[in-house]
Formats: structure tokens, sequence, C-alpha cells
């Protein structure tokens, strides 16, 4: 074990103290996985097809329903969506939640 | 490349007591407190005057050093220096928590060092009007946003001079609080002479905590706590009988609150144990606020001072090793906020939670400040004038900024009492920074006394701190 260079005394030092653990422990981590990516890709948002945050869409891979704000506009990326030019221009207000409310298009 | 560090704002302090050579080494941002090793500060010492370290260029052992001060938050980022200065609290954003009520506007003591003029801060002594004090009541609950608990201070003068609107308070916050699911703290700060059947009997059905000013053995505080008029002597005689009677009807004992004039500060120690035997659940000595110039120290009054505090402070600390408790306010409130390294960025709470409303209904900064009208900050009818709040404190700020921001205590104090420097530079003339040095001396000491009670984590003491930070 690491002798104690510095040791902590008040509630504050001890409270820097482990932070500076959890932070070193992730760095090791990081140390032995070199290379370890941190968020999606530069150019492919693939990381679209999933969601861990706790909202829309709640937690799992809705690529498609993504895809229709994601691409919409002037987005370069050519994926399925709504024609928002001529026949769904207003594709987000009918629709909110795509993956709750994208039959509200009947587009197919 | 890699990342370069700098040295944060921190100081080392020699620690005479402690084991091995160990030195204190303060974070001034963070009010952290760590003990180091010799060789610690030899590396600390040779590094000192880099403005930008590389970590890896170090040697090896050195190195490892440096890592725990970064650790430590010593050694930071160097961008984090670049950092903005954060933004001055918003006093709108803070729900009212504590509304002093100068209740009477009028005093039967005659103080030689009195701050209020005699009680009336200025003017003809008056009394608070019962229904306004009642309004007063609602007004803090009212203002006090998601808080759980409200404080009202029943203050003077001598509040005791005028009950039915002390009863007024009480009876409309306690009603108001219950309504809303909040808590009410009621405190009561007298100077023990009017303790009647009447007064007992409300405290007795109330639940008040209760300050009383009490300024040591007969002589030294005969000497300015007075009656009135030529004829008008001491009145330690009156107060040791109204505190018997108190005693007699009342479970918990009164705190006391001594204040001693600058040529009294070499009996501290002595003034201590005296009131201490009294019966007080606890001791706070103030000195006097040089609210005219006979009370402003001389250097030798002022370490006689310092002096009388440091005997207390080493007593604390010898009844702390046997795990005891030593009741003397001063020390206790500087290490309970020593052991959380709590840190603020304004002096007090004074207009960020924190009111006094005059006997005419207008709201002030603080107690001290009330009837000086530019730190008039709103009124009952009108609310609290946030934007006056914010002006006055950049006023009080202003003086000081540049010395506190050089300061390795400006986290603990932020720049010391509105009160006490508006009468040094307002109404004295004197040049801001005249209690710099004792202040930063006093968080000296508690950081060396604070230092010594930690080498025994499982002391209760650290324990009875840590509840006390926590109020």
């Amino acid at each position: 074990m690491k002798k104690k260079i510095i040791e902590a005394l008040n509630e504050k030092a001890k409270a820097i103290d482990r932070l500076a653990e959890g932070e070193r422990k992730t760095a090791e981590a990081l140390g032995k996985l070199p290379g370890m990516p941190q968020g999606c890709t530069t150019i492919f948002d693939t990381g679209w097809e999933t969601n861990p945050r706790p909202t829309y869409p709640i937690g799992n891979c809705q690529a498609s329903a993504r895809d229709f704000h994601g691409c919409a506009g002037d987005c370069w990326w050519p994926a399925q969506m709504p024609d928002g030019l001529t026949n769904h221009q207003d594709f987000d207000v009918a629709c909110p939640n795509v993956a709750r409310d994208w039959r509200n298009l009947k587009y197919d | 490349m890699s990342d370069t560090y700098s040295w944060a704002d921190h100081r080392v302090f020699a620690a005479p007591a402690a084991p091995d050579g160990r030195a204190l080494l303060f974070g001034a941002d963070h009010a952290s407190l760590f003990a180091i090793d010799r060789a610690t500060q030899e590396v600390l010492d040779r590094w000192r005057t880099r403005e930008a370290i590389v970590l890896d260029d170090a040697p090896a052992p050195e190195r490892e050093v440096l890592e725990a001060l970064r650790d430590a938050q010593v050694l930071v980022p160097s961008a984090w220096l670049r950092r903005p200065a954060p933004e001055a609290i918003d006093p709108a954003a803070i729900p009212l928590g504590t509304l002093v009520l100068e209740a009477a506007q009028a005093c039967n003591l005659r103080c030689t060092y009195c701050y209020a003029g005699g009680g009336s801060y200025g003017g003809a002594a008056r009394l608070m009007d019962p229904e306004l004090a009642r309004r007063a009541a609602r007004f803090l609950v009212d203002a006090s946003g998601d808080r759980e608990s409200v404080t009202l201070v029943l203050f003077g003068g001598e509040p005791l001079l005028n009950l039915p609107a002390l009863k007024a308070a009480v009876l409309e916050g306690e009603a108001a609080a219950r309504a809303r699911g909040k808590q009410l703290v009621v405190s009561l700060t007298t100077n023990g002479t009017r303790f009647t059947p009447e007064v007992l009997a409300f405290l007795r059905e109330h639940p008040v905590a209760i300050s009383v000013s009490i300024d040591g053995p007969p002589d030294l505080h005969d000497a300015n706590r007075r009656y009135p008029g030529a004829r008008g002597g001491g009145t330690y005689a009156d107060i040791v009988a109204g505190l018997k009677v108190l005693r007699a009807h009342l479970p918990r004992p009164p705190a006391a609150r001594v204040t001693l004039t600058p040529d009294q500060w070499g009996r501290i120690p002595e003034v201590f144990d005296h009131v201490r035997g009294l019966g007080f659940v606890e001791v706070g000595i103030a000195p006097a606020s040089p609210v005219n110039a006979a009370l402003l120290p001389t250097p030798a009054q002022e370490e006689a001072l310092f002096a009388g505090f440091g005997e207390l402070a080493g007593r604390f600390a010898d009844e702390a090793a046997a795990g005891r408790v030593l009741p003397f306010s001063n020390v206790l409130d500087l290490l309970a906020r020593l052991h959380l390294g709590k840190v603020k960025d304004a002096p007090c709470g004074a207009g960020l939670g924190y009111l006094a409303l005059d006997a005419e209904g207008s709201l002030f900064l603080c107690h001290r400040l009330a009837g000086v009208e530019r730190f008039r900050v709103g009124d009952l009818d009108a609310g609290i004038d946030h934007a006056g709040i914010r002006a006055s404190l950049a006023e009080q700020a202003a003086p000081r900024r540049a010395a506190c921001s050089a300061c390795w205590a400006r986290k603990l104090c932020a720049g010391g009492c509105h009160h006490d420097n508006h009468v040094r530079e307002s109404e004295l003339g004197l040049p801001p920074g005249g209690s710099c040095d004792f202040i930063r001396r006093w968080l000296e000491l508690g950081l060396q006394v604070y230092a010594g009670l930690s080498r025994d984590p499982g002391n209760p003491v650290l324990a009875f701190l840590g509840r006390r930070a926590d109020g």
C-alpha cells in the first residue's frame, strides 16, 4: 500500500481525498484499456441507436425514431425520415414523442 | 502535450505540538486542512516558485509528492486559475430564514459601549406596536420559501420592555409556522433585569433560547453596564438575582453574552471563569465595537485580547484531550467551522436570509445596522428590496476586495462584520483592514487547536463539533 504522504485532517480535506481516490481509479482503468473511447464516434453518430439516458426514447435502440428529429432539416446524413419538405412539414408537431406518435404521420 | 499545474493559494503553518516535525497545510480555496511531513515541506519549498509545473518532468520521488499535492488540490491544473470569479450571491434567491425584531427601541440600561445609542438606534425611545410584531412574524414565515425552520429573534434595546409585542410575534409565528409545517425557533437577548412574573410565565409557555448580557465579575460588569442618570448604579446584583429567578423557573440555563472594553481585555480568562460559574450553558465573549474613538484599542490591548482568547483556546484543547467540552462559544463556533471546512463568499448572513425589522416596520441589513438609512432594505409593506441589498453588500465589499483576494483566510472570514467595518470606516474614518491581523491570528490559532484535536479521530469532542456545525 502506498504510503500516505499527506494526511487529511478536517472533513473538507477528507472529501477532497475521497474525490482524488475516485479520480485515480478511473485514470488507472483508462490506463489499462488504452484508447477507450468516450462518447459517440466522431462522424457516424451510431450512438443514436441506443440511449442510456433516462430520457426519450427511453433506454433502448430507437434508431429510426431518433433519426426523425436527428436527421431533419439540413442534416446531411441520409436516414429514413418523414418528408419534411412537402408532405409532413410539421411532423414534429404531429408527433412530439416519435416513438409513441409516429403512426400519426400515416406516411406508409 | 502534458498538462501543466500551478499552485492554488495555500499556507503552511508550523505546528510546534505536532509529532515528527509535521506542519499544517491549509488550502485557502476550500478551507481544507492537511498535515504534511518534513519531506513534503521540502518539496513544496523547492517547487513553490515554479509557475507551470509538468508532473512528468519531475524526478520520481518528487513527482510522488507533487501528485499527492495535486490530489489535495493544492497543485491544480493551470487552467483552473484562469476560471472567472464566481458571481456574487443573489439575495433574491435566498429565502428569509431569520428576522430580528427590534421590539423595543428603548432600554432601561445605559451601557457605555452600546452601539444602539442607549437602545433607541437613534431618535426617541419607542416600542414596536404588537400588530406590527404580529405582521412581522407572518412575514418571516411567508418569505421563508422552502426552509423547514425559521428563526425569530426578540431583540432591542431591551426586548422585555415590550412583552405585548413579543407575545404577539411568537403566537403568530407559531401559528403561521404550524400551518405551513415549519419549525419556529425563537431566541431572546436580554439584559437580565426584567424577569417579571409575566415574563417568566411567557418564557415557560414558549420554548425560547435565552442569551443574557453579563460582563464578568462585579467591578468589570458595573463599569459599563449601568442604569441611566448620574445616580444610576451598576446592574450586576440585579442580574445575578434575576438569573436565580430564571433558573428556578426554566429547565434550560441561558447562554451568556459578554462584551468587554479594551481596558478589560487583560482579564478574559477570569471573566470566563466567573460567568461560567454563574451557571450559564455557554459563554461567548465579544470585544466592544469601536462605536467611538475611545473604544479603539491600543496595540498592547489587542495583544492582551489575543493572549486571553489564546489562553482559553489552550484550556479548550486540554479539556478536549480528556473528551470534555469547555463551553467557550468563540472557540466552539470557530472549530465547528474548521471541522467541516465551511467556506463562505459573504462574511455573514446579513441581507442573505437574515434581516432586522425596526419599530416602524423598516427592514435593515442586520440588527446592528437598524436605523442607518443607507442599510435600509425595504419594509413590511413593500417587501424586501433585493436590489438594495445587492448594492449595499457590494458597497461593503468594494473597499476590501483587493486585500481579501490576497488573503489566505478569505473563505473563512470573507471581509468581517459589516457593522464593525461601517463604524471603523464611515464613522471613525479609519482605513479598511484594521481587524484583519487579529482575525488571521485567531483563525490560525483555531487551526492549531483543531489539528491537535484531530490527532484522535475517536474523540467525542470532534463529533460534538460536527453536530454543532450542522446546526
